[in-house]
């Protein structure tokens, strides 16, 4: 009950909150913001087919050369107020990175941040993202997060390059979609006009001193009507189930109208796992009744495994 | 048809013919490319000559922002909602919106280094150093 009444006191602030293209309160006088976003999904494959899937806060602030950038969330709450199964609260820090320009195009970053690498992870929250499902690769072939030291520099003013390194545990390590305590990344992103494209490559160390390499490339085209996306990513492990990966997808965002997406997504991948290569196609629809809100549905059909299956999402950010 | 043609006249009339973008009079650089500039109003270049730049936008909906935005960022306003939404999330910050030229003229001169733009017609008594100039474009 109680978790019902933190969501309708974040979703009624929500509607007070996000004007003009900025979110979030900030407090007078000062450069601290605070803010924050929420989801709910419905799947009818997942044991709890109600989910809050994200309840979380976040907060910036800036001082001359440095940013301050926090996000603590509350993930996988069911209705009756569970949060991962256990009635207790489960507090992860998703995100605390301290960042300081060291020129006007260099920059260095430590904390725990989104790994840089591909297009969905710079964005990893339902709100941001035109489907409520993610494609196979953005949980499977690298670390989400990274707990370490990030270096960014711009090459020109179209494109850029970043180093990250990561040689201790992670802070939050239960989150991350691939536990580990050591990462080695390079990435590099170019853009031109409405054109963008990335490359990445690492290697790291999970927890069970198990080592991977991965490496992808991407490209978007971002034009007012119209997203496409497409990126391969493929990934080598002394491990079984990872020996050999690959996964990738293509996939379209269509402007139908002002507030109205539609989406189609295909994708291939090889699971080790159950020794197949699946692919996938999504078709869905999203609507953005204010620019803050968004509700998604989508149906998902699978070729080989039984996960076909419709699902739905409510998602807030402020 | 004549109402039409009225009321085309009337609009055209509300938005300025061309754009200056300035900055302080001692602001670091003579001038500015139109990519510069973007990236600066996009948040994705937020510091000059190793300070902390003070962009400042106007109200939605103002005439003279939908011209700098069609103009200079040439970004639709859904384009603008979805990039502004993540960057966000990635702890950037929109310009400051301020509500007329006189006040971008006052952080103009009390705040270094800062940038903001007017309409080459609009009298002001401070004096600034024109960065890019830009015909107006609302088609």
């Amino acid at each position: 009950m109680k978790y019902r009444f933190i969501f309708f006191i974040l979703a009624y602030s929500s509607f007070l909150y996000a004007t003009e293209n900025s979110y979030g309160w900030n407090i007078h006088n000062s450069s601290l913001n605070i803010g924050g976003y929420l989801d709910m999904t419905y799947d009818s494959k997942r044991e709890e087919e109600f989910l809050f899937n994200d309840i979380a806060m976040m907060f910036s602030s800036n001082n001359n050369r440095f940013d301050l950038l926090g996000e603590i969330e509350l993930s996988h709450i069911s209705v009756d107020g569970n949060s991962n199964n256990s009635s207790d609260i489960d507090l992860k820090i998703e995100r605390l990175e301290l960042t300081y320009a060291l020129s006007d195009d260099k920059s260095i970053k430590i904390g725990r941040f989104n790994s840089d690498i591909g297009y969905w992870n710079q964005a990893p929250i339902s709100i941001l993202e035109d489907t409520t499902t993610e494609p196979y690769i953005v949980k499977n072939f690298f670390p989400k997060a990274t707990t370490g030291i990030h270096y960014h520099q711009d090459i020109n003013r179209n494109s850029s390059f970043s180093i990250t390194f990561q040689k201790n545990n992670d802070i939050s390590h239960q989150d991350n979609n691939i536990a580990i305590n050591r990462h080695f990344a390079l990435a590099y992103y170019g853009e031109k006009e409405e054109f963008s494209w990335r490359l990445s490559l690492g290697k790291y160390l999970n927890d069970s001193s198990i080592d991977a390499n991965y490496i992808g490339i991407g490209s978007q085209y971002d034009g007012d009507k119209l997203v496409i996306q497409a990126e391969i990513f493929t990934k080598n492990s002394d491990d079984d189930n990872n020996k050999n990966l690959y996964s990738a997808y293509l996939q379209s965002t269509w402007n139908i109208k002002d507030k109205h997406d539609a989406i189609f997504r295909f994708e291939e991948y090889k699971d080790n796992t159950i020794e197949t290569k699946e692919q996938i196609y999504l078709l869905g629809y999203s609507y953005r009744p204010s620019k803050n809100i968004v509700l998604k549905s989508e149906y998902i059909y699978h070729q080989k495994l039984p996960l076909n299956r419709f699902v739905y999402s409510i998602s807030v950010l402020f | 048809m004549r109402l039409f043609t009225i009321l085309t006249l009337i609009v055209t009339l509300l938005y300025p013919k061309h754009l200056l973008v300035i900055g302080n009079i001692d602001f670091p650089k003579e001038k500015l490319t139109k990519e510069e500039i973007k990236a600066i109003f996009l948040g994705k270049h937020q510091f000059i000559a190793e300070k902390r730049l003070l962009v400042m936008n106007y109200k939605y909906n103002s005439t003279i922002r939908v011209c700098f935005e069609k103009s200079i960022l040439e970004k639709s306003k859904h384009s603008l909602e979805r990039y502004w939404r993540k960057a966000y999330y990635q702890g950037k910050h929109p310009p400051k919106v301020i509500s007329s030229t006189k006040m971008l003229m006052l952080y103009l001169e009390k705040i270094y280094p800062s940038i903001g733009y007017i309409d080459e017609n609009q009298a002001v008594d401070i004096k600034f150093k024109t960065l890019f100039r830009v015909k107006c474009n609302i088609d």
